[in-house]
C-alpha cells in the first residue's frame, strides 16, 4: 500500500500542476475582462479558479487513468483494490490540497469578500465531492462505452458551459466586480442535502468503479 | 512450494479459450511457453499472475491464493508485450515515466541493473512509448522483467521486433539473471529454435489445453523423424504415435513420439533422425494446418 500511495501522491502534485495552469489562466482571462487590475479583488476570486480547476483535473483526468493507469497498475502486481483506494486517494488527496490552498489565500487576503470565501469550503466541499465522484462515473462509462459516454458528456459539457455563460452575463463579462461577490455569496449556504449527497455520490462512486475493476481485463 | 493453477476455464463469449488447465510452475526453472496464435498463452499468463480473472479455477503460490493477494502478486510479474497505441493511453507515456512506475511498484526493482540495461539495449528512455519501434518495446518490457526481482517472471513473447544481436543479448541475459538468483521464468515464444537451449522446460499449449509439460531435452529426445519407403516406413512405426506425415511419389517421412521403452523397429530400411524442439512443436500441434 505504501508504493501505491507513492505513486498516487506524486500523481496528485503533477495534477496540482495542472490545475494552478488553469486556474492561471482563468485569472488571466479574468484580469483581460476587468476594467482595472484590482489585486485583491483577483486574490479573492482565485481560489474558485482553483477549484474550477480541480473539478477539471478530476473529469477529464478520469478517462486517462481508467484507459492508463488503471491497466498499467494491474499489469505491475497492483491489488484492484489497491487500485481503487489509490485513485481515491488521489481524489481526497487533490481536493483537500486545493481548499487548502483556497483556505489560505482568502486567510492572507482578510475581506469581507474573503470571509465569504472561507465561509463556503464546507459547500465548496461537497460540490468538489459530487463532481469528482459523477466525473468519475461518467469518466468511466465515456472509456468503457464510448458512445453511451458521449450521450452523457454532450449534455454535462453544454450544462457546464451554459453556468459559465450565464455566470458570465450576469457579471456583466467581468469577474472582478461586486456582483461576482454576491453570486458566489450563495455558497455560504448549505443545503441540508448537499452534506448528505456527497457521501452518497461517493459510495455510488466507489460501488460502480469496483463493480467494473473486479472483472476488468489488463489490456496495455 | 510452487505457482500452481487448477481447472482454469477461460471463456470470452461463450468460447471456452481455456479449458481446465492444470499447471505446477517449480522454482527456479526456465519455462518455455509454446503454442500455435491464439492457443491461450498470454490468457493463461494473465490469469497467472491475476491480471485477468479466471472464469473457473484457482491459482495459488505455496498455498495462498493470488488473486487480490498483494503479498502473492509481489512474487510475479508479468511484463507483457506492450501495444502503444493511442487507445490504450500508453503511447503518450516515456519510456522514463514507465520504468519509474515499474520500480515504484516492484519490491525487488533492481536500480543498478534497470541502469546497465537501458545502456547495453541503448534506450532512449526520454522517449515516448508511441514513437518506439517494436524492438525497443520488447526492449523495455525485458528491462522490467529482468529488474523486477520477481520469483515468478512471465515475459510474452520478450524477442519480437528483436534482431539477432539484441536475442542473443537476451538469452545471455536471461541465463545471467537466472543463474544469479535462480528465478523461475515462464517464456512464451514463436522463435522456438533460438529458444530451445535455453528453456529447461517446456510447456506446450494448444487450442487452450495443455498438451506437453516436461523437460526440454526428454520432449525432444523422444521425438524423431523417419523417412524412407512408405512400405519400410509404415512397417517400422506400426505401434507408434505417429505425427505429422509428409508423403513424396513412393518415399514418405513420419515424426513420431517414442514413450519410454519404446523405439522405431530397426529391422525395416528406413532413416531414423533426431528432431528439433520446432519440429517436434509443428509435429505435435501443425498437424491440423498441414491437413
Amino acid at each position: 500500500m505504501k508504493r501505491n500511495l507513492k505513486f498516487w501522491t506524486r500523481y496528485t502534485w503533477e495534477c496540482t500542476g495542472v490545475v494552478l495552469a488553469v486556474a492561471a489562466v482563468l485569472a488571466v482571462i479574468a484580469v483581460f475582462g476587468a476594467e482595472g487590475l484590482d489585486l485583491r479583488a483577483l486574490a479573492t476570486v482565485v481560489p474558485y479558479f482553483l477549484c474550477i480547476g480541480a473539478v477539471f483535473c478530476i473529469m477529464v483526468g478520469n478517462s486517462g487513468t481508467q484507459t492508463l493507469y488503471v491497466p498499467l497498475l494491474l499489469s505491475m502486481g497492483e491489488t484492484r483494490r489497491n487500485v481503487l483506494l489509490g485513485f481515491h486517494y488521489f481524489r481526497v488527496l487533490i481536493i483537500a490540497v486545493m481548499l487548502a490552498l483556497c483556505a489560505v489565500i482568502w486567510l492572507l487576503v482578510p475581506g469581507e469578500a474573503s470571509a465569504v470565501g472561507l465561509r463556503s469550503i464546507p459547500t465548496i466541499l461537497c460540490v468538489l465531492v459530487i463532481a469528482s465522484a459523477m466525473g468519475s462515473i461518467m469518466g468511466t462509462i465515456f472509456v468503457k462505452w464510448k458512445w453511451a459516454g458521449m450521450i452523457l458528456i454532450i449534455p454535462l459539457c453544454g450544462l457546464g458551459g451554459g453556468m459559465v455563460g450565464v455566470a458570465g452575463s450576469l457579471v456583466g463579462g467581468n469577474f472582478l466586480t461586486a456582483r461576482t461577490f454576491e453570486i458566489v455569496s450563495h455558497l455560504t449556504a448549505l443545503p441540508w442535502w448537499l452534506p448528505a449527497a456527497a457521501p452518497a455520490a461517493l459510495a455510488l462512486d466507489v460501488g460502480f468503479q469496483w463493480m467494473l475493476l473486479r472483472r476488468q481485463e489488463v489490456k496495455l | 512450494m510452487s505457482l500452481h493453477c487448477e481447472n482454469i476455464v477461460k471463456t470470452y463469449g461463450g468460447k471456452d479459450v481455456l479449458h481446465d488447465v492444470t499447471l505446477d510452475l517449480r522454482p527456479g526453472k526456465i519455462y518455455g511457453l509454446i503454442g500455435r496464435n491464439g492457443a491461450g498463452k498470454t490468457t493463461l499468463l494473465s490469469i497467472l499472475s491475476a491480471q485477468n480473472p479466471a472464469t473457473c479455477g484457482s491459482v495459488t503460490l505455496d498455498g495462498d491464493r493470488v488473486w487480490e493477494n498483494r503479498k502473492s502478486l509481489s512474487r510475479i510479474c508479468f511484463s507483457r508485450e506492450l501495444n502503444a497505441t493511442a487507445e490504450s493511453g500508453l503511447a503518450a507515456m516515456k519510456a522514463r515515466e514507465y520504468l519509474r512506475i515499474a520500480g515504484t511498484y516492484y519490491e525487488s526493482w533492481d536500480r543498478a541493473l534497470e541502469e546497465r540495461l537501458v545502456k547495453l539495449f541503448n534506450l532512449n528512455l526520454k522517449k515516448k512509448l508511441g514513437k518506439m519501434n517494436k524492438g525497443m518495446l520488447s526492449m523495455i518490457t525485458i528491462v522490467v522483467a529482468l529488474c523486477s526481482g520477481a520469483p515468478y517472471t512471465f515475459l510474452d513473447e520478450p524477442v519480437a521486433g528483436l534482431d539477432v544481436v539484441a536475442r542473443e543479448q537476451f538469452y545471455k541475459l536471461l541465463l545471467e539473471e537466472y543463474s544469479d538468483s535462480g528465478r523461475t521464468f515462464v517464456v512464451s515464444t514463436h522463435i522456438i529454435e533460438e529458444a530451445a537451449d535455453v528453456l529447461e522446460k517446456v510447456i506446450i499449449l494448444h487450442e487452450g489445453k495443455i498438451l506437453i509439460e516436461t523437460d526440454t531435452q526428454a520432449f525432444v529426445d523422444s521425438a524423431v523423424h523417419v523417412s524412407g519407403k512408405i512400405e519400410e516406413v509404415d512397417a517400422a512405426v506400426a505401434g507408434l504415435e505417429v505425427h505429422h506425415t509428409e508423403t513424396v511419389g513412393r518415399s514418405k517421412g513420419v515424426t513420431v513420439f517414442l514413450k519410454p521403452g519404446q523405439k522405431v523397429d530397426g529391422n525395416h530400411d528406413v532413416s531414423v533422425q533426431p528432431v528439433s524442439l520446432q519440429r517436434a512443436f509443428v509435429a505435435l500441434c501443425g498437424e491440423e494446418a498441414a491437413r
